[in-house]
């Protein structure tokens, strides 16, 4: 052996030792800590062990958390557990090989691993005829910014692990939350936009439907449903004799250290808007003359002179309630005439009070209705069928394709078996390592590899077959044979690299596919002109060599 | 001696069965409606459900045209795991796919105790227009490129060849669509790109094998170098169809009804692209060979 073997075997040795570690963290024995509700039941402990079988699973209890230790707990289990009842949240535990080596876990897209994708599209249309103004290519992407901005915000309240909320072009956004626990109530807080207006509050009605409120319903609680709570409103008004230009809402208020919020009393509205959501067109947290955090606004120029009116000095004294969604969640007291289009609320505000205000003026700031246009939701149990389903076929597809290879080259047939089994272990890595996403059709586009990797082989070894049909030594066989192929396989592949690269652009689940694609065209030409052609060279060393097994 | 088959020799019967079999598929294809594009090209909702045990599929169709919905309905598993795909295209007129996707889940929960949604798509008719201008867009652009490359690696009669043949393999493919109604959706567009793909690949190979016994001096005519090289290179478009088409089989069996479309659409691709190879690509290069010597 020369020394450029031995090189070249090292350097074999390495690549395949460090795509096997690459691949660990998602084929490997992995730990998943479940982090259990308080008022978890021993039922439904129960029904979570019965989905880790002993035999399978190591699990470790501990003091309202457990542990779970196994192969196959992929990021759709993980979802899938999240949503059992009983438990808070539940995460994979980074692997060994994440924390010594470069390794990552495989991304899976949403079809695999469960959750939503929704594109969002704005109608700059309808906004540009609402205003008379024609809008700049600048003008929207800044707004579609901001809707970013403000979908985050919402979004936040969820607590999606891993969201990705970014802008398609200018007019359009993609929102993708994997493993999302309640995607109807997601959808709901995004779909519900901009409907943030302000009212004049009157204090004589308001004081009366508390009355009436404290006389009549007594210490019960208000109810939940907003069905009820409209109900309720109605009977109020009937009550107190509301006049036809006034109505009845709820004043929210949040309750402490919590995101939720509750209806705490009713207050009477004037039905005129004063002024709509998008006539602000600015807000931020400041301090005002005393040093306490505030909130700061401007107007839009339309606004300004409708703020003036609204804050004349006929109103001083009373309140201009901020309206959300039907729903009263702040009501500052008017106290100076604005002339100026820019105003501040005062008050003695915690910063999350301010930061809560600001967000809900930002939100109504949002001049442009989003409209759900692509919505793809996907449970991850389904997900977790998938992978499932798509790896027995890989296996299958696999094995039978080695079977006949083994079977028609036999011992050729073995080293392209081996091959075959290196290309899975370096398309995987690839893919985890660069962050590529495995989708469902990324594993087709795996399976599709598997039958194709094997294309290179063929035409090298029938190309050794003729050689040495015409009567050449298995070295030298060997030697033309994979040098007349190279440019065959080359000119081949390139063509199909083609066709993946414009596949890559398609949008959605595609890309994943194409990406697999071209991966495992890289690969399976690497292996067969590299790595094989390395042991063929290394199987006819032998001097004597007769005959060679294809 | 090496064996030699006449493959040219039946060039005329080989156009005029593609021909006669584009014929049929797309006479098949108008009978049952035309190309049945899926919810990603013209709106509509999608949705995987399961159902409770003794609900079956008639059932939920007669449910549905009762409501007037007009919808694909699939069932996918059984027993516990008793589940459908029901697929609409938009609901009324003009509606948007949330609506379209409210009349729908309302009807069916009016109807059926228990219902769990594995899996919802809506897509609404905006995306779609977009996305079949891109698509065509990619096919001719691919197709250019793929002209381009081969013109330079080879010579043009036989990049014509080439794109002859992949032409040739994505009507047929799409066409075969049309006729199984299968929905042409993302992944079906990807397997008509993947047979694209695959085509080219399996007659450069037997391409390469012309140049390559075109540049060996000797008294043959270019007609029977051509077959000469699809003969050597015989056993090797063979294989490589049967490692592949038995990979995608695999996949169609196990891969689960998500992908199953995907996979049918490629079977089918497969064993076309290797039959034009053999029969289809190198008549073309003849023909542009004779045609421009002339």
């Amino acid at each position: 052996m020369t020394r450029g073997f031995i090189y070249k075997l090292i350097f074999i040795i390495f690549i395949i030792a460090f795509g096997i570690v690459l691949i660990l963290p998602t084929f490997g024995e992995n730990e998943m800590e479940i982090i259990l509700q308080d008022d978890v039941t021993e039922e439904q402990v129960a029904s979570l062990l019965r989905r880790f079988p002993q035999d399978d699973f190591e699990v470790t209890r501990k003091q309202g958390a457990m542990l779970i230790r196994g192969f196959g707990i992929s990021d759709a289990v993980m979802n899938e557990i999240r949503i059992y009842p009983g438990v808070k949240d539940a995460k994979i535990l980074k692997h060994w090989s994440e924390k010594v080596f470069y390794a990552k876990k495989i991304n899976l897209g949403l079809d695999l691993q469960g959750g939503m994708q929704l594109v969002l599209q704005a109608d700059y249309e309808k906004m540009e005829k609402k205003t008379g103004e024609k809008l700049s290519e600048s003008d929207r992407v800044d707004i579609t910014e901001q809707a970013l901005e403000m979908l985050r915000n919402r979004i936040d309240k969820f607590g999606v692990s891993e969201p990705s909320i970014r802008a398609k072009g200018s007019d359009a956004i993609e929102i993708q939350l994997p493993g999302v626990k309640d995607p109807k109530k997601v959808k709901k807080a995004i779909g519900t936009t901009g409907s943030v207006e302000y009212r004049l509050a009157d204090d004589a009605y308001t004081q009366l439907a508390g009355q009436w409120l404290k006389e009549q319903y007594g210490e019960k609680e208000v109810p939940i449903d907003p069905k009820q709570q409209y109900e309720l409103l109605q009977e109020i008004s009937k009550g107190v004799n509301l006049p036809d230009n006034l109505e009845l809402l709820f004043f929210f208020q949040r309750e402490e250290g919590s995101r939720r919020i509750y209806p705490a009393y009713p207050i009477a509205l004037h039905n005129k808007v004063a002024l709509a959501g998008n006539d602000i067109s600015k807000a931020w947290i400041g301090k005002d003359e005393y040093g306490r955090l505030s909130v700061h606004f401007k107007t839009t120029a339309d606004g300004a002179s409708k703020f003036a009116q609204v804050t004349a000095e006929e109103n001083h004294g009373k309140k201009l309630a901020i309206v959300i969604d039907e729903k009263v969640r702040s009501a500052p007291q008017i106290n100076v005439q604005i002339t100026t289009g820019q105003a501040l609320i005062q008050g003695d505000f915690t910063m999350e009070e301010v930061e809560v205000l600001s967000r809900i003026i930002k939100e109504g700031a949002l001049p442009v209705d989003l409209t759900i246009i692509e919505e793809r939701t996907v449970g991850p149990s389904l997900g977790q069928d998938s992978i499932e389903s798509g790896f027995k076929a890989i296996v299958v597809g696999m094995s039978g394709v080695m079977i006949f290879m083994i079977l028609y080259y036999k011992l050729g047939g073995l080293f392209a078996s081996i091959g075959l089994m290196l290309n899975m272990v370096f398309i995987l890595s690839l893919l985890s390592r660069f962050g590529f996403t495995l989708t469902l059709p990324g594993i087709a586009g795996l399976i599709l590899t598997v039958g194709m990797a094997v294309d290179a082989n063929v035409i090298i070894y029938e190309r050794i077959k003729e050689e040495i049909r015409d009567g050449k030594s298995p070295r030298a066989s060997v030697s033309f044979g994979f040098d007349r192929a190279f440019w065959t396989i080359f000119d081949a592949n390139l063509t199909t690299l083609i066709a993946a690269i414009f596949l890559s652009r398609v949008p959605g689940p595609i890309k994943g596919f194409a990406v697999t694609l071209i991966i495992g065209v890289i690969s399976s030409m690497f292996v067969a002109l590299f790595i094989t052609r390395f042991v063929f060279e290394l199987v006819t060393l032998k001097k004597d060599l007769k005959k060679l097994s294809l | 001696m090496e064996r030699v088959i006449e493959f040219l020799r039946y060039r005329i019967v080989a156009y005029a069965f593609s021909l006669i079999l584009f014929a049929l598929l797309v006479t098949g294809t108008i009978i049952n409606g035309g190309i049945n594009w899926g919810i990603d090209f013209v709106g509509g909702v999608k949705l995987i459900a399961r159902f409770e045990k003794n609900v079956d599929i008639a059932k939920i169709r007669d449910v549905l045209s009762t409501n007037d919905i007009h919808a694909m309905v699939q069932n996918i598993g059984t027993g516990v795991k008793n589940e459908y795909i029901i697929s609409t295209k938009l609901l009324g007129k003009g509606e948007s796919s949330e609506k379209s996707y409210e009349i729908l889940k309302k009807v069916l929960g009016d109807n059926f105790k228990t219902i769990e949604y594995l899996s919802v798509e809506t897509v609404g008719p905006a995306i779609g227009d977009f996305l079949k201008r891109e698509a065509a867009k990619l096919f001719s652009i691919a197709l250019i490129m793929m002209l381009l490359y081969l013109s330079f690696r080879f010579e043009v009669k036989y990049a014509m060849g080439v794109i002859v043949a992949l032409v040739h393999d994505i009507s047929l493919s799409l066409a075969f669509c049309g006729l199984l109604q299968l929905e042409i959706d993302i992944p079906v567009i990807a397997a008509l790109l993947t047979i694209f793909g695959y085509s080219a690949n399996d007659t450069i190979v037997v391409f390469d094998r012309v140049r390559e016994n075109v540049q060996i001096k000797s008294k043959q005519t270019f007609l029977e170098i051509i077959d000469r090289s699809i003969s050597q290179s015989m056993s090797r478009t063979l294989l490589t169809s049967l490692t592949t088409l038995f990979a995608v089989f695999a996949l169609y069996m196990l891969g689960g009804d998500v992908i199953n479309d995907f996979a049918l659409t490629l079977l089918f691709g497969i064993v076309i692209g290797t039959y034009s190879t053999l029969y289809i690509a190198s008549p073309v290069v003849l023909a542009w060979e004779r045609f421009s010597s002339k």
